[in-house]
């Protein structure tokens, strides 16, 4: 299965909708078996999305991430783990021992969840609505 | 007399009054950790106090200039301050916030910059705001800035509600489908069928057929019934476009079901009741047809009931950018691309044309301007041949600042003939004061005639 990570200077981008780079990491059971850095250039949600799932992504960790990007990932069949920080490799190695929702790698004012579907909820941080996404 | 010393402001007064003010504020060290955080920036960030010191500011801030073209970064990598940055943070619900940020170094009493200071400042309402004068232009999928198609915008709901018959005229291209889908949508027949038949492109016989439908058996192959198109539309609105190119002994058949509001399908035996409404459309002017006996006069006063002018794109030349910009963001969600916008230099040839294809000739040359160039902004090169020498251009090697005078005269005199000179109310139709219209006719060197709109009036006294 292939996971990808948004990076910048070797941690989680912040905002997954600006991100250009992208870790690539093979896993099988529950190992890395490869990993590679892959540039991430198109703006779009559409392009996003898409080029994600031509390259065979089937998780997705990143940053902070808007709603049209985030609904584009999911409707492509991509599981979305937002608002994680923090180094890249960590992160990795909290996703393959399944402790990334731990506050240590929670962006603040996000409580800890479970993967997309929880995260589409937004129960975190203070509650803002009516806002343009 | 005492002499008057400036007190320096207690520490507490400065927090004091970064608590009261509505923008955010926050300070990073050297190791861009969060060091203060105000209440503002509680507000409008979602995130306490408590969770956002000490942790990396791009983690709290969520910018989406973070990575790219940090604020923070250029003013202590530079030592200057940047301010009014426009860009969006991401909150813990995925909502994009629009912002405006300041950015200075942050320095002790010494002057050693011990790290920096930014200020945002919540633009939402602004953008609100924007979005509802932006609104104020468009009714259904119709936007305009013009006078004229604002008078049809603010009399559209009370005609959609009506359920009158509508006659829209317009020359080909100008959005006369488009303003009869906005008055089905106003209107309340809008949770039943829309339906549009163009009835210059069908010969009579299968128009007939399209129209009313027929009975299985009614002719050779007609194995079962089939609705047609006025029983489709049932509760709803029918659409007839190019009304003026039906022949002289279908107008017959359509004026019965109009004035009597039943219709007979071919074969059968019974007449049936048409519950809807109809909204008929022409590029002609359906007047001069029937004073050339080419069109029934029962039938025009029969569909004339409210009517409905559409002015070609060279008389609403001000709607170019708006629609221009319409139709990129539709073309960008369509074909996966990101073009930005258009030059000055490519929105002055736009102008300057005088569009006989109207609005989809613009959507055309816009498309086409989408396959030469799909990123970045639309330039003169990327548009059709044909508008790169377009009739009203000044001179062969006129900069861009004489062909947009140009641009400018033509619309001008264009707004006068209108108004049959007269000037004051070409300079209301153009949206500017009647001295600036005098202004611009003396700088750009119109020459006008001798006769104004006021002369004129005289002149039938």
């Amino acid at each position: 299965m292939k996971v990808a990570l948004t990076v910048w200077e070797n941690r989680i981008s912040p905002v997954f909708d600006s991100a250009h780079m992208l870790l690539i990491a093979n896993i099988e059971n529950k190992m890395v078996t490869s990993r590679h850095y892959e540039p991430f250039y198109p703006k779009l949600p559409l392009r996003r999305a898409a080029k994600l799932s031509d390259l065979g992504v089937r998780a997705l960790i990143c940053g902070a991430v808007s709603q049209p990007f985030a609904n584009m990932i999911e409707a492509y069949g991509i599981e979305l783990i937002p608002f994680v920080a923090g180094d890249v490799n960590q992160v990795l190695d909290a996703y393959l021992k399944d402790i990334l929702s731990t506050p240590n790698f929670r962006m603040p004012g996000c409580e800890a969840r479970r993967r997309s579907t929880d995260a589409a909820t937004g129960d975190g941080g203070a509650s803002r609505s009516g806002k343009i996404s | 007399m005492k002499k008057d010393t400036p007190h320096q402001i207690p520490r507490h007064v400065t927090e004091t009054i970064l608590e009261s003010i509505s923008d955010g504020v926050f300070t990073v060290d050297h190791k861009w950790r969060i060091t203060s955080f105000n209440r503002a920036a509680e507000e409008i960030t979602g995130i306490t106090r408590q969770e956002a010191i000490g942790k990396h500011c791009w983690e709290v801030f969520r910018s989406n200039m973070c990575e790219t073209d940090c604020g923070l970064r250029r003013t202590m990598k530079q030592g200057k301050a940047f301010i009014d940055t426009s860009t969006y943070i991401v909150n813990s619900e995925k909502f994009r916030i629009p912002v405006v940020v300041c950015t200075s170094l942050l320095k002790d009493e010494n002057g050693t910059v011990i790290g920096g200071v930014e200020t945002f400042r919540d633009m939402s309402l602004v953008e609100e705001l924007r979005k509802e004068l932006d609104a104020r232009y468009q009714v259904g999928d119709m936007v305009s800035r013009s006078p004229h198609m604002h008078k049809i915008f603010a009399i559209l709901p009370q005609v959609a509600d009506s359920d009158s018959t509508i006659l829209i005229q317009g020359e080909t291209g100008t959005g006369k489908e488009l303003l009869a889908r906005a008055i089905h949508n106003f209107s309340p027949r809008s949770d039943k069928p829309f339906i549009a038949i163009n009835c210059g492109a069908l010969p009579d016989t299968l128009l007939e057929s399209e129209l009313f439908g027929y009975k299985a058996g009614a002719f050779t192959n007609a194995t079962k019934d089939k609705p047609g198109r006025f029983a489709l539309a049932k509760g709803g609105t029918i659409f007839l476009d190019e009304i003026g190119d039906i022949s002289a002994a279908f107008q017959v058949r359509l004026l019965r079901v109009l004035q009597e509001r039943r219709f007979q399908p071919l074969g059968a035996t019974r007449e049936v009741t048409a519950d809807i409404r109809v909204i008929a459309a022409a590029n002609q002017d359906l007047l001069e047809l029937v004073k050339s006996g080419t069109f029934r006069q029962d039938l025009f006063y029969r569909i004339n009931v409210v009517r409905l002018v559409l002015p070609p794109l060279r008389d609403r030349k001000e709607d170019i950018p708006l629609l221009a910009e319409r139709f990129i963001v539709r073309l960008n969600g369509l074909r996966g691309k990101a073009v930005t916008g258009i030059s000055h230099e490519a929105l002055a040839l736009l102008m300057s044309h005088n569009y006989p294809g109207n609005i989809r000739e613009l959507e055309n040359i816009i498309e086409h301007a989408f396959v030469i160039c799909p990123e970045g902004e639309i330039e003169p090169h990327c548009l059709p041949e044909t508008l790169m020498c377009p009739i009203s251009r000044p001179t062969a090697h006129g900069t861009i600042d004489s062909a947009l005078k140009s641009v400018e005269a033509q619309t001008i005199l264009d707004a006068l003939k209108r108004n049959n000179y007269n000037r004051l109310a070409a300079a209301r139709g153009l949206g500017m004061h009647k001295s600036t219209l005098f202004r611009k006719i003396k700088t750009l060197g119109i020459e006008l005639p001798a006769i104004d709109g006021r002369s004129n009036r005289k002149r039938f006294r």
